[in-house]
């Protein structure tokens, strides 16, 4: 058991769940067919306003990760209402340059010791493992203290990702997901249906950046250090290969694609440098091969199907409404009798 | 209904409308005819909003449109059949009409499908299917039923006869009749100057930039200038 439960092991199951409400923050705005590199931006002033707040406020940790994910959405909002105006490359640029600025900032700000980085950040893991002795949890079920606390945060960690998945589904089936879809196939035509394109790109972009507030907020508290490298360029490349790899029209590809792409480099550890280069080649031979990423919407459907949990079957009773097809309804069922 | 006076619209320092007045009085049909780069996709582009005229005024039931927003402009009555039809290929038929009346929220959104399946009998039959697998003639009837969704006080068409079969242009053609008898008023921009004069009620000819005709369909028709140009018959 305790094999199983090493810390390394339990750490790389964080991590990959961070991962994955990484990658729903960027499939958020791709399901406007908005490009945002940004989500590092955002992650990293999750991380850094929630470790201030617990480091020299010393405000509870749910608290400030929650303050971290509002003051990135509110960040959103300002560099939202320029750039969400931007098409294609053009906005992928622009939050890319607004990503390097925010790690630039971090980098010569006093109160985040610069270069240095925060360290000695309230860890979850740790307070928790405070509350299993607390509890006199310490030995149950032959698991010590601190393989309880690192559980325990692997749950709350899974709870949350639980949640932004819920949340996920949830809009995809309303109005705003609606909107959302029909931005994505072609904006002009949604503007022209009576969409507030504008107003719904900048919702997307905000839940985005909240999503990645928490999400950094969540990495600082777990990995107890921060320093502004921990955000650059090539984070945003990789957050951006979840929902890319896993696949970018459905919320399970970010899963995925996070949990593949976490997990990779680990197991391909024993060959050192040249991992780079199956993990490279892993990609070309994806895009090749399936370039709307492992999952996509036909796929999800018959998954769906096979677990007996049918989304949304094609009944033509719901669908064809006309008398001749009432008509046809009629004589079918006299046929079976 | 519709009143378009002076406006002056262009794409960066390109000018594609020099002042030009236009009137739709409501109930009937309007059309607007002209060559390729007339400006006639530009006229239809300010109303929506799509394109924001530098001069000049939109009014539409005497309220100015001009720098109203596309959406506000589609919940004010006014809606676009655009140019290529625009459906949106991975949704379905069904969703498509729906999707047409996202503005909406009264309860007879599904009565309004009905309506148009009724007209449309082939995209009943198709409703499931998605949008990008349709015809050209199909994904037209899709795009004219998706505009009507929106229950438009103003319909707009932009080229409804582009790229169909003769037999199907016809077809587009006797429903736009029919649904501006059931009240709905309709700006008709076509290339196919024949069947767009025969329905329409009032007239307009457009040449780079600039109306250079107007007045009642019949009339226009047989103008000796617009059956040499576009009629493709001399005057005898």
């Amino acid at each position: 058991m305790s094999e199983i439960l090493n810390p390394y092991y339990l750490q790389i199951v964080m991590f990959f769940i961070i991962n994955a409400i990484m990658g729903i923050s960027i499939f958020f705005t791709l399901s406007t067919g908005q490009l945002t590199l940004g989500a590092a931006g955002f992650m990293s002033v999750g991380a850094y306003v929630g470790a201030l707040l617990t480091l020299k406020a010393e405000l509870p940790i749910p608290i400030a990760i929650f303050i971290g994910g509002i003051v990135a959405a509110l960040v959103a909002v300002v560099i939202g209402l320029p750039t969400t105006r931007l098409k294609g490359l053009y906005l992928a640029i622009a939050t890319l340059g607004f990503g390097e600025v925010v790690r630039v900032i971090f980098l010569n700000l006093e109160v985040t010791n610069g270069a240095l980085g925060l360290s000695g950040i309230p860890a979850i893991a740790q307070e928790l493992t405070n509350y299993v002795y607390e509890f006199d949890m310490d030995g149950l079920l032959d698991i010590d203290a601190l393989t309880w606390g690192n559980l325990l945060t692997i749950i709350i960690l899974l709870v949350i990702l639980a949640l932004v998945i819920l949340f996920c589904l949830r809009i995809h089936n309303s109005r705003v997901g609606r909107a959302f879809q029909a931005i994505k196939a072609d904006d002009h035509a949604a503007e022209l249906m009576g969409i507030n394109v504008v107003y719904y790109k900048m919702l997307a972009f905000v839940i985005g950046a909240f999503i990645a507030g928490i999400g950094g907020g969540l990495y600082a508290h777990i990995t107890n250090f921060i320093n502004p490298t921990d955000f650059s360029y090539h984070k945003v490349v990789q957050i951006l290969l979840f929902p890319v790899f896993g696949g970018s029209n459905v919320v399970w590809g970010s899963v995925l694609g996070s949990f593949i792409l976490t997990l990779l480099p680990e197991v391909l550890r024993f060959l050192a440098d040249y991992r780079d280069i199956i993990y490279g080649a892993l990609l070309v031979i994806l895009m090749a091969v399936r370039p709307d990423g492992i999952l996509t919407e036909d796929l999800m459907d018959k998954i769906y199907r096979k677990l007996g949990v049918k989304k949304k079957a094609y009944i033509p009773e719901t669908q064809v409404l006309t008398e001749r097809f009432e008509a046809y309804k009629a004589q079918s069922k006299s046929g079976q009798e | 209904m519709l009143k378009i006076e002076n406006v002056v619209a262009g794409y960066g320092h390109i000018t594609a409308l020099k002042s030009i007045n236009l009137e739709v009085p409501q109930g009937s049909i309007v059309s607007l005819i002209g060559a390729n780069g007339a400006g006639k996709s530009t006229t239809m582009r300010s109303i929506m909003g799509l394109v924001k005229p530098t001069e000049g005024r939109i009014t539409f039931e005497g309220k100015d449109i001009t720098s109203m927003k596309t959406h506000d402009i589609v919940k004010a009555g006014i809606s676009l059949v655009p140019e290529g039809r625009q459906i949106l290929q991975d949704m379905s038929v069904y969703e498509n009409l729906e999707m047409g009346a996202y503005i909406r929220k009264d309860a007879e959104i599904n009565d309004d499908i009905k309506k148009v399946f009724k007209r449309f009998p082939i995209l009943d039959e198709r409703s499931y299917q998605l949008g990008g697998t349709l015809s050209g003639g199909q994904q037209q009837m899709l795009a004219i039923g998706r505009a009507l969704m929106a229950r438009p006080k103003l319909l707009l068409l932009d080229e409804p006869s582009m790229g169909l079969a003769p037999l199907v242009v016809n077809e587009i053609f006797e429903v736009i009749k029919e649904i501006s008898a059931e009240g709905t008023t309709v700006l008709l921009v076509e290339q196919n100057v024949r069947q767009a004069l025969k329905i329409a009620d009032y007239a307009y000819v457009l040449e780079t930039g600039k109306i250079v005709l107007s007045g009642p369909a019949e009339e226009i028709r047989h103008d000796p200038r617009v059956m040499e140009a576009y009629l493709g018959g001399k005057v005898e």
